[in-house]
């Protein structure tokens, strides 16, 4: 009887393994599909939503992965910012004000964002695998991979990345703080595309990320 | 006296060597403080110096650069090794660029518009609250924008965020993984260990613990770590000396072996020599242990360089020995010499007792106690384990005709004299300076490490360890009053380059005044919610959400300024520690200063604050603390001079003898300098003691030679021993001689001057007719 029921767990773990297997398999060959020579570019829309506001925070401007782990974004509207990340060290400059330079090591939710970039623009998993789990889910046409961190570091700050795609684009990045706030990127055509409302609903934007009709 | 007694008697002498020796090594603290070792300050400046010698913000820094690795992996040890060292009791502070400044700044949250600087220039009103709102909504767009948001609510203007940044070092190397790199791609740390910089005991030991923390890390073996700074030089210059010294010792030791041998062709001499030396030290040790309780490690050196003299006794006992004589007796017949020699040594020692400094006493009483008990030794242990000889020196082949030719060898009485003027005159117009006050000079730091430091404190912004910004005032308020006064006249240096950066007290705690001053202009709650609620106007901020803003800003409204020691306890205490002292009656602030290019720039600042503030030369200040000592040093030996006259004319009952024991010493002495002067060789205290010694052992020859013995055997015996004597010491010091250490070359050089040219000027100059036995 016992060797009976180790032997159905042993299929189960299997099972199960085989499952997960297929499931990172499927996100890898995803990302595989995606690879582009750096530098890549491409607009965004970067949507905050804050515990301390009560209206999310819109801005707009054009992303570049450099290839590696650089990585610029310049904000263009409402105000003038350029970000650059290389080196493990986060450079922000306002308009003409004063350089700030943070460690990549202490904005985690950058550091996924950089991750996120990698693996999508230059199918690296490997860098990414290091620091979150990945998973998979849907088709070739449609299909959702998320990311979730692994160390307890990480998880003190971040709940998960959530990458939305067609085909092989992607279109949102949908960043959930430890803290519950938020924030969703759209990138490529959908910000081209731009918003509909100033102000829109996260429920809205998440489900026009998920939605296929357009 | 059966030959197994001579040997059990050995054996209880040895034993009681180690014995004693082990109880004081257990109990004898070798300290290397250096106000043990040098007189009582006299000016402001030298106390400051002796208090913080050392303890001095910039000189416990060390700087630490790995390399020979890929970046990401040098930045992993960087972080390993940091985070090793905070845990660390013998370090103070580690940094690498990774330190959360904003975590050490929130335990002092609560004081932070006190701190920070802020509301000299604004104040809470509508108009810059809006200005900092709409920052902050900048703010949380941006890739960073995670770390800022736990603060938002109680702190809108990010002061928290404004004192880390004040905090920091003004000057940071480039930031790469979140630690700091230099140009050169190496990984950068500052750690700041607790012992003093020029402690090299526990420099040496932190600087292990911190080698072995680095070679604990995954992945350090393929990687290089190089450590710079006062404390890494300190125990590379003793590390290089003393193994360089046990280098010759050895080759000294083998040499000393075979001399004697051929000497005494016995093996007996060798087990027995050192005995009585040895007994000296320990028994020196002892006195230290017991009147003392501490010694400094400069003394002790100093001291058994002195009681090398006592390695003679033994060895003239060993000459003078007769076949078919008990030692006993041999020994009983020159004792009247010995003990004269002894006293007389003794008595001049005295001088240094007398000198009112601690590291000279501790030298006179281990000096006079090492050299009687080696005496009594000598005199009453020695006979009881050496058999009767088995021959006699005085048939030693060659040694006859050696005597003849010395004793016919030329002898002008104008001669000393001529020699003396001439000396005297060499001695006082050679050109190039006389005295070495540098130190450092003596264990020179190899060129590449020097400029290696250069750079890397470059690099890092690291403080020079030359210069301090001394600030005076009769409390740490007033300290920091003038500190915060000084800072613009600080930063116009700056822009005139005359400095390249400097860190005030005042950076890390302002007055009471001015902190007071910033409390006044905190707005209370109604005005500051009203400010508030205007300047939130057209902001997506939640109404409410800066409540605990409001709150902090109400508490701090009433809360007592933060005190020196009050933040002594946080933990950026220790900063603060090392820079405001107390001294005696009044206060002492330090800034230290990075890249000093124009020293007399600081003149203007001294003229300005009416003396308050002034630039402190730590090199200068020790320099003129090393001719203080040397002052003393000088006077306490003029004086044992003196007495060691007063001594031997006594012991000989005659002017005229004493003379000719005196003369040879005197001259000798003189001879050793005109050599040294005329090569151009600064004096230091090394070369002082080392004629001290020489002179000791001259004292010997001399009394020897001027022996009226009438019986030509006892004098050949007398020139075996004086000749074994004059070897042994040659080979000793001569050897040191080649060393390329300084000071070990400042020993050897002078002291095998000193013995040849005591034993040639003793034998010429001892009186005629002692030596022509046979006319």
């Amino acid at each position: 009887m016992r060797a009976f029921r180790d032997a159905l767990i042993a299929v189960a773990l299997a099972a199960t393994a085989t499952g997960a297997m297929a499931a990172s398999g499927l996100a890898e060959s995803l990302l595989a599909g995606m690879a582009k020579t750096p530098p890549v570019s491409t607009p965004f829309v970067l949507v905050s939503y804050r515990g301390v506001l009560d209206r999310p925070l819109v801005v707009s401007g054009n992303l570049r992965w450099l290839g590696g782990d650089r990585m610029e974004r310049d904000i263009a509207k409402p105000f003038k910012e350029t970000a650059k990340i290389a080196d493990g060290t986060i450079t922000v400059q306002r308009g003409s004000g004063e350089v700030q330079r943070t460690p990549l090591a202490r904005a985690p939710q950058a550091g996924a964002m950089l991750a996120g970039f990698r693996a999508l623009l230059g199918g690296d998993v490997s860098a990414l695998q290091k620091d979150f789990a990945l998973s998979a889910q849907g088709s070739g046409a449609r299909w959702v991979i998320t990311l979730a961190p692994r160390t307890d570091a990480l998880k003190r700050q971040l709940t998960s990345l959530v990458i939305d795609g067609r085909d092989h684009e992607p279109r949102c990045l949908t960043m959930t703080d430890a803290n519950g706030d938020s924030s969703i990127t759209l990138v490529g055509a959908m910000a081209e595309q731009g918003l509909r409302s100033a102000a829109p609903l996260e429920s809205a934007l998440a489900a026009r990320c998920r939605n296929s009709g357009q | 006296m059966r030959d197994h007694a001579r040997v059990a008697i050995w054996f209880a002498w040895l034993a009681l060597i180690a014995a004693v020796g082990w109880g004081v090594a257990s109990h004898l603290k070798i300290s290397s403080d250096l106000r043990d070792f040098v007189p009582p300050a006299r000016t402001a400046d030298q106390k400051l110096l002796l208090d913080e010698i050392g303890k001095g913000p910039g000189s416990r820094l060390l700087l630490l650069a790995i390399s020979g690795a890929p970046k990401a992996q040098l930045a992993g040890l960087s972080r390993g090794l940091d985070d090793a060292l905070a845990h660390d009791p013998a370090f103070a502070r580690v940094a690498n660029g990774d330190n959360d400044l904003a975590e050490v700044a929130s335990d002092l949250l609560p004081y932070r518009y006190l701190l920070s600087p802020t509301l000299d220039s604004h104040r809470l009103d509508a108009a810059y609250l809006h200005a900092q709102l709409q920052q902050r909504i900048e703010d949380l767009s941006s890739p960073a924008a995670s770390m800022l948001e736990p603060w938002l609510r109680r702190d809108p203007t990010l002061e928290t965020l404004k004192l880390a940044r004040r905090w920091a070092p003004s000057h940071q190397p480039k930031l790469i993984d979140g630690v700091w790199f230099s140009e050169r791609g190496e990984a950068l740390l500052v750690a700041e260990t607790r012992a003093a910089g020029f402690d090299p005991g526990a420099q040496g030991a932190a600087i292990a613990s911190l080698q072995k923390h680095f070679a604990a890390l995954p992945g350090a073996a393929s990687a290089k770590l190089v450590i710079s700074g006062p404390g890494w030089f300190g125990v590379q210059a003793s590390r290089h000396t003393r193994a360089e010294a046990d280098r010759f010792g050895a080759i000294t030791t083998a040499g000393f072996i075979l001399m004697l041998l051929l000497a005494y062709r016995s093996a007996v001499p060798i087990v027995v020599t050192a005995l009585p030396l040895l007994s000296g030290a320990v028994v020196g040790f002892a006195l230290l242990a017991l009147i003392f309780g501490h010694a400094h490690g400069i003394t002790v050196a100093f001291g058994f360089t002195l009681l090398g003299v006592a390695q003679e006794y033994p060895l003239r006992v060993f000459s003078h020995r007769r076949i078919g004589i008990e030692t006993s007796q041999s020994v009983r017949e020159l004792w009247p010499l010995l003990a004269t020699a002894i006293v007389s040594v003794c008595i001049a020692y005295l001088a240094f007792f007398a000198s009112g400094v601690a590291g000279l006493q501790q030298l006179a009483v281990f000096t006079i106690g090492g050299l009687v008990v080696a005496g009594l030794c000598t005199r009453w242990l020695l006979p009881l384990v050496v058999p009767p000889a088995r021959r006699d020196m005085a048939a030693t082949p060659g040694l006859a005709r050696a005597w003849h030719f010395l004793a016919h060898l030329p002898r002008p009485r104008w001669l000393p004299w001529l020699v003396a003027v001439a000396g005297v005159a060499v001695v006082v117009f050679a050109p190039g300076k006389v005295w070495q006050n540098d130190l450092s000079a003596l264990t020179p730091i190899p060129k590449a490490e020097l400029q290696r430091d250069a750079r890397l404190r470059a690099e890092l912004g690291a403080p020079d360890v030359r210069y301090l910004l001394v600030m005076r005032a009769p409390t740490a308020e007033g300290v920091l009053g003038l500190s915060e006064r000084i800072a613009p006249l600080m930063r116009r240096l700056v822009a005139e380059h005359a400095v390249d950066g400097f860190e005030l007290p005042s950076r890390f705690l302002p007055s009471i005044a001015t902190q007071t001053a910033r409390q006044a202009k905190l707005p209370a709650a109604p005005q500051l919610q009203s400010a508030l609620q205007q300047a939130m106007q057209g902001l997506p901020f939640r109404a409410g959400v800066f409540a605990p803003f409001v709150a902090d800003v109400e508490a701090v409204r009433k809360l007592p300024p933060l005190t020196p020691g009050k933040f002594q306890q946080s933990p950026l205490g220790a900063r603060l520690e090392s820079m405001l002292v107390q001294q005696g009656e009044g206060w002492a602030g330090l800034g230290t200063l990075s890249g000093v290019n124009d020293p007399a720039a600081f003149a203007a600042l001294s003229k300005e604050t009416g003396g308050a503030v002034h630039l402190l030369d730590l090199k200068g200040s020790t320099e003129s603390l090393i001719i203080a000592y040397r002052h003393r040093i000088l006077i306490a030996l003029g004086i044992a001079a003196l007495l060691l006259c007063a001594a031997v004319t006594f012991a000989l009952r005659s002017p005229r003898r004493a003379l000719h024991v005196l003369g040879p010493m005197t001259l000798a002495t003189l001879l050793v300098l005109v050599v040294l002067r005329a090569c151009g060789i600064p004096l230091s205290l090394f070369h002082l003691v080392s004629l001290t010694l020489a002179a000791g052992l001259g004292l010997h020859y001399a009394l020897f030679f001027e022996r009226r013995t009438g019986d030509e055997r006892e004098d050949l015996r007398t020139l075996h021993a004086t000749l074994v004597c004059v070897a042994s010491a040659l080979l000793v010091f001569g050897v040191l001689a080649l060393s390329s250490v300084p000071v070990l070359r400042a020993i050897g050089l002078t002291v095998a001057l000193g013995v040849a040219f005591h034993f040639t000027l003793s034998v010429l100059m001892a009186p005629a007719e002692h030596l022509r036995w046979e006319a």
